[in-house]
């Protein structure tokens, strides 16, 4: 999931994994280099864990002469430190979220997508295929193809009716009830929407990056837990521990409805995060020809349906949300996709250096510090 | 063997503690007086790490330590406890109470907090019990997602390592040196305090030492059944993953290990004077 520093994980390794364990494998695996390629259609794969399963689960690669050698990130950073540090020229494909497009253009690491060669994206909808932030310049960096956002999660059986506004969760009704997700970018951009009635939320000054930490720390007072993982959050929710919740996933509808418990989502009237990943190519990826395959063929009909009904992922493809069962369909408000925006925004990225007066990135994590140790 | 040749029998282990312990704690103890800036590693020699793990983390650290400690004195308690009763009173049933605390290592640490969040949650085991038998009319939330809940499933966990070196030290005080204190006239409490808890000094000093590193350090524990706590772990761990401050982690991690030395150092005192008693 591509707001979050450290993605929540997959749905196989939010439902499976322990944050910790899941970090410490995801770290010790990106330790290692890239495999180098051992044949010409050897595509060097370096993105999150489950995002090569759409393009690897049937016998597609076999058919096109191409293996995948998969190198699995923790998070959005470490393309930046792979591609940086002797990964161009060996890697081919990454799975950068929206947010990182720009700084990877800008670092010269990805090169841009030449659309004639992905025929698919024509099945692509446009909130998604013409969102600015993989488009730089005019020209198109990315192949989005899975997305989601950070609704309110409820238990309907609590609360019938749940509150309007992400600042109605700190009335006395809601305390010990509120569950939050340690979720450090998308805490703090639903944070600073609320906090400081911005529009961009990623771009805020110091006072206001102070303001969202200071909300964030009584929205914590007001929980009963901080989550690892959303997998966690859902368990919470559906064994009763919590009832409502700060951040939230829409996917975890359906974790919750595995476990026998029905809990529904909303978008608060401050509106909320959403997030976008794509699949890009690495500057001087050595297997050009099969790294288009494989971005045509992730946003396929196939490829899609696969990613929305074994992941549980929010899909891109027109065609493919047509073709989803009820259940799976449901998951995600695909009927109102168009006014999607005025529920939640695919915000850029904090400034990675210093700008004005703007806070940077690196503010930004020191400063949930200040929330994770209150 | 004489003269300094017996030296080069320690040689192997010395050099595997050297590469796997000294090497990495002194590769440490240098990345802590560097710096990151906006992702980028400055090797500028610096205090500023330390100076904002006593600004920023002091509090986490103090919490860490106390929790890590009442943890390590409950558990060694109990771990003295169950050993004082396999060794001198299970008789025959001794190996089964051994056998039983080994076989809770094999049951693996990530089931264990699974299992203690079935049994504490709102509508767990616990609560459930109780409000069927009408004891409470509805959940006790503070189980869960607490301090206590951290507690408790730390001790199931780092138990079987405190009773194994209590009881082993146990092992080697011979039955006859407990008859001799009875003749001459000792209670029970003078048995226990004079002879058995100075004959297992290290033991129980293992056993705390045990406890103490394994809880100081944790971060899984807090974050599945804590709730809202954090430890230093938490803060520390993600340092080396998403924060990209190893300098910062590493200067946590120092001040953690020194404060871990002091603790370990003021129990053994304890004890030792105790025994001197």
């Amino acid at each position: 999931m591509g707001s979050s520093t450290v993605k929540p994980g997959l749905a196989l390794t939010r439902r499976h994994f322990t944050h910790g364990v899941a970090v410490t494998a995801a770290v010790g695996a990106v330790g290692l280099p890239p495999t180098p390629a051992r044949a010409d259609s050897a595509v060097s794969f370096l993105g999150w864990q489950g995002y090569d399963d759409p393009v690897a689960f049937d016998d597609f690669l076999k058919s096109k002469g191409i293996t995948l050698n998969t190198t699995y990130i923790g998070n959005n950073d470490e393309i930046v430190a792979k591609l940086r540090s002797g990964g161009i020229g060996q890697i081919d494909i990454v799975t950068p979220y929206m947010g990182y497009i720009p700084l990877l253009v800008k670092l010269d690491l990805i090169q841009e997508i030449d659309v004639s060669r992905v025929p698919n994206l024509e099945q692509v909808m446009p909130i998604f295929r013409n969102d600015p932030n993989i488009v730089v310049d005019g020209k198109l960096y990315g192949v989005p193809f899975t997305w989601g956002g950070g609704p309110m999660v409820y238990d309907p059986a609590v609360f019938a009716t749940p509150p309007a506004a992400w600042k109605d969760l700190l009335k006395p009704e809601f305390t010990g009830k509120v569950g939050m997700m340690d979720d450090p970018l998308g805490n703090m951009m639903i944070g600073a929407l609320v906090a400081t009635g911005t529009a961009t939320p990623t771009r805020i000054n110091a006072a206001q990056l102070e303001q969202t930490i200071d909300f964030l720390i009584e929205m914590k007072k007001q929980s009963r837990v901080v989550a690892a993982s959303w997998g966690d959050l859902s368990d919470a929710i559906a064994r009763g521990d919590v009832a409502i919740t700060f951040n939230g996933w829409e996917t975890m509808v359906k974790f919750c409805a595995d476990k026998g418990k029905e809990v529904k989502y909303t978008y608060p009237a401050e509106r909320t995060h959403a997030w976008l990943d794509n699949y890009c190519i690495a500057k001087d990826a050595p297997n050009l020809d099969a790294a288009y395959e494989l971005c045509n063929r992730v946003i396929s009909v196939e490829a899609q349906k696969r990613l929305a009904e074994q992941a549980l992922q929010a899909i891109v493809n027109s065609d493919a949300v047509a073709a989803l069962p009820e259940d799976i369909r449901s998951l995600y408000p695909y009927d109102e996709i168009a006014d999607y925006g005025k529920k939640a925004s695919f915000f850029g990225f904090p400034p990675t250096e210093p700008e004005d007066d703007l806070t940077t990135f690196s503010d930004w994590l020191k400063a949930y510090e200040r929330f994770k140790a209150a | 063997m004489h003269g300094k040749s017996h030296y080069w029998l320690v040689a192997p282990s010395a050099a595997i503690f050297c590469a796997l312990f000294i090497a990495p704690v002194a590769f440490f103890v240098v990345l802590s007086f560097w710096r990151v800036e906006y992702f980028e590693l400055s090797t500028e020699p610096t205090l500023a790490n330390y100076r904002d793990v006593f600004a920023g983390y002091w509090h986490v650290m103090g919490f860490t330590v106390l929790l890590a400690t009442s943890t390590a004195l409950l558990t060694t308690l109990l771990g003295f406890t169950f050993s004082f009763l396999a060794r001198f009173r299970a008789g025959t049933w001794a190996q089964l109470l051994l056998f039983i605390v080994m076989i809770t290592l094999f049951g693996g640490y990530l089931m264990k907090i699974y299992a203690w969040k079935t049994i504490l949650g709102n509508e767990g085991v616990l609560n459930s019990a109780l409000i069927a038998a009408g004891i409470i009319s509805g959940p006790i939330t503070s189980l869960l997602y607490s301090p206590q809940a951290v507690v408790v499933t730390l001790m199931h966990f780092s138990l079987p390592f405190a009773v194994l070196p209590i009881y082993a030290s146990m092992r080697g005080i011979a039955d006859s040196e407990v008859e001799a204190a009875r003749d001459l006239g000792a209670g029970r409490w003078p048995i226990l305090s004079t002879v058995i808890v100075p004959r297992c000094q290290s033991g129980i000093v293992a056993a705390f030492s045990f406890v103490f590193l394994m809880v100081a350090g944790d971060y899984v524990t807090p974050l599945l059944v804590g709730g809202k706590l954090t430890m230093i772990g938490n803060l520390i761990a993600p340092q080396f993953g998403a924060q990209f401050n190893w300098p910062l982690g590493a200067a946590m991690s120092i001040v953690m290990l020194a404060a871990a030395v002091v603790v370990i150092y003021l129990f053994r005192l304890l004890i030792a004077l105790w025994s001197r008693q």
